[in-house]
């Protein structure tokens, strides 16, 4: 492969992750002012004018035709490529992948990537699914995932406990994040008398819905307005759907599964996200791991080789997950605590890594001087994409 | 009156069921001539997504397998289904190496366990709005494991 140009992040936007329904004092807005804002904030971080920007990228699921397009129009149209991508959850990740790559292979030097959404109410919808499997009750998705923790369960001996302090411990670091959906802490208690939603997903197990934009610069290391602090990309990793996945919990069609060979999205995508960048496991000072249901974030860890399998809630229980632990896991409160609009998520989650790299986290920073950092989101479909930054 | 109403399955074959009168119903897979994984629902463009063979048999799977994984759903479903709530449903592993996403019926939503035998059956899934029945495939609790259940 040829070789590829180092690429910087140049600045990052967000808007808080809410509700914007204009009901009980929530504010009214639509998908694209989330999305407008994010953009608005980045080039004010970046030190950036739109001009400046010579294409985009747009990570959305639900939203209308052209919504990169929509958010964009509000700010200049400029004649710049913009092109709207839809990876299901990782949406946002695909968007920052493209605009990578495109800055990497000395296409443009400075490219936006960002993702919104304003999420429908209730179970996330999906069409994914033949109609059959519908009308059989097969596409709700925390049954899909509570397919695969009883297979995690089955097989490591992990308990609803573990799974609940993944919640308390994300809640925790939520409260320090002004961003987030949800900013106040819960009980283990609270956890696990939470309504039953599918066993053994109880409510506060699964993330809450919510509406929001994230915003991402990306340039040419030439094309920093600040040499201080600057954190760059050691490696972008997408893959997509894989035969052999286990239950296919995280995202496939569901339609059955393979006996007799198995491969593991994330596994895939570690392997080749090590490799890209250089580093293994052991280099990696905070992670942004996939908490869309609490469990999944202890496999999470575990697939990516932070541990062993079967390890990651012991890892949690000592607490070396914590922020002031050994690998601090979503800092900012993860899915649990922001909230889940599909297209930004993955987008909010780089933004974190970015954010904590530069110590600019305030009381949740992570000591230490991070220096590497490394997301991870999932999507339906499946789709399993890995950032890796450095300072 | 016409007496029973008319049945119609979920969807066309996905099971086929013997003409003979004490024949049982079998799904119909598709299995790989040049690799051999076996698929369930048979694929329908006749392509292996494992291999990319096109030499693809469609077979009968058996009818007893063993729960795989499973999770009783407490609420309803954003759109489509219009059965019971709650329900369970999960992953049965049949002897030809497929798992079978299905739903579980006739058992007691708190006895079910991975490792559990299972055993085919056709059921009604809802009636549509001209009172037809629609009928799909479940698994349910093979009768060998009923005599351990109670102790």
């Amino acid at each position: 492969m040829r070789r590829l140009r180092e690429v910087a992040i140049a600045g990052v936007g967000l808007t808080r992750f809410d509700v914007y329904d204009g009901e009980k004092g929530h504010a009214s807005k639509e998908g694209y002012e989330l999305g407008m804002e994010a953009i608005l904030n980045a080039l004010q971080d970046a030190n950036m004018e739109w001009k400046h920007i010579q294409a985009a990228f747009c990570g959305t699921v639900y939203q209308n035709t052209g919504s990169g397009h929509q958010a964009i129009d509000q700010i200049g149209m400029t004649g710049i490529p913009i092109v709207n991508v839809e990876n299901a959850c990782s949406s946002g990740a695909s968007a920052f992948r493209l605009a990578y790559q495109s800055i990497a292979t000395e296409l443009y030097d400075i490219v936006l990537a960002f993702g919104y959404e304003k999420m429908p109410r209730g179970f996330i919808r999906s069409t994914a699914w033949p109609l059959w499997q519908r009308q059989m009750g097969f596409n709700v998705q925390p049954a899909n995932y509570a397919k695969e923790t009883v297979r995690y369960m089955e097989e490591t001996g992990a308990t609803e406990e573990d799974f609940a302090r993944v919640t308390v411990k994300n809640r925790k670091n939520g409260a320090l994040n002004a961003y987030a959906r949800f900013q106040k802490e819960v009980t283990l208690d609270e956890v696990l008398s939470s309504r039953m939603i599918a066993k053994p997903m109880r409510l506060l197990h699964c993330c809450p819905l919510a509406d929001g934009g994230a915003a991402i610069i990306l340039c040419s290391r030439n094309k920093l307005k600040s040499r201080s602090k600057v954190v760059t990309v050691a490696a972008s990793v997408l893959n997509s759907g894989i035969y052999g996945s286990e239950t296919g919990g995280t995202g496939s069609t569901g339609g059955g599964g393979s006996v007799r060979i198995h491969n593991d999205i994330v596994e895939l995508s570690a392997r080749e996200a090590w490799k890209m960048s250089g580093y293994g496991p052991e280099d990696i000072d905070v992670v942004e791991a996939y908490d869309t249901m609490a469990p999944g974030e202890l496999w999470d860890i575990e697939k990516l080789g932070f541990c062993r399998k079967g390890e990651a809630p012991k890892l949690l229980r000592e607490g070396a997950l914590d922020i002031n632990g050994r690998l601090p896991v979503n800092t900012d409160g993860g899915l649990m605590s922001r909230g889940h609009p599909l297209g930004a998520t993955a987008a909010a989650q780089i933004i974190e890594i970015y954010k904590q790299l530069r110590g600019e986290e305030g009381p949740r920073q992570v000591s230490g001087n991070p220096k590497i950092g490394l997301a991870h989101s999932m999507g339906a479909g499946s789709n399993s994409v890995i950032t890796i930054l450095k300072r | 009156m016409s007496g029973s109403p008319k049945q119609i399955p979920v969807k066309e074959g996905l099971w086929i069921v013997p003409s003979s009168p004490d024949g049982k119903p079998q799904l119909i897979g598709s299995r790989c001539h040049d690799c051999h994984e076996v698929f369930f629902p048979k694929k329908a463009y006749g392509i292996c997504n494992h291999c990319q063979s096109k030499k693809l048999e469609e077979i009968k799977l058996s009818r007893d397998g063993k729960i795989y994984s499973f999770t009783v759903v407490m609420q309803k479903p954003p759109e489509f289904y219009r059965g019971p709530v709650p329900y369970a449903e999960g992953f049965v592993e049949l002897p030809e190496g497929v798992r079978v996403q299905t739903l579980l019926t006739d058992c007691n939503l708190d006895d079910l366990s991975v490792g559990m035998n299972v055993e085919l059956v056709i059921e009604k899934l809802h009636e549509d709005e001209q009172g037809n029945e629609i009928v799909t495939f479940k698994f349910r609790p093979a009768t060998s494991n009923k005599g351990r259940s109670g102790g």
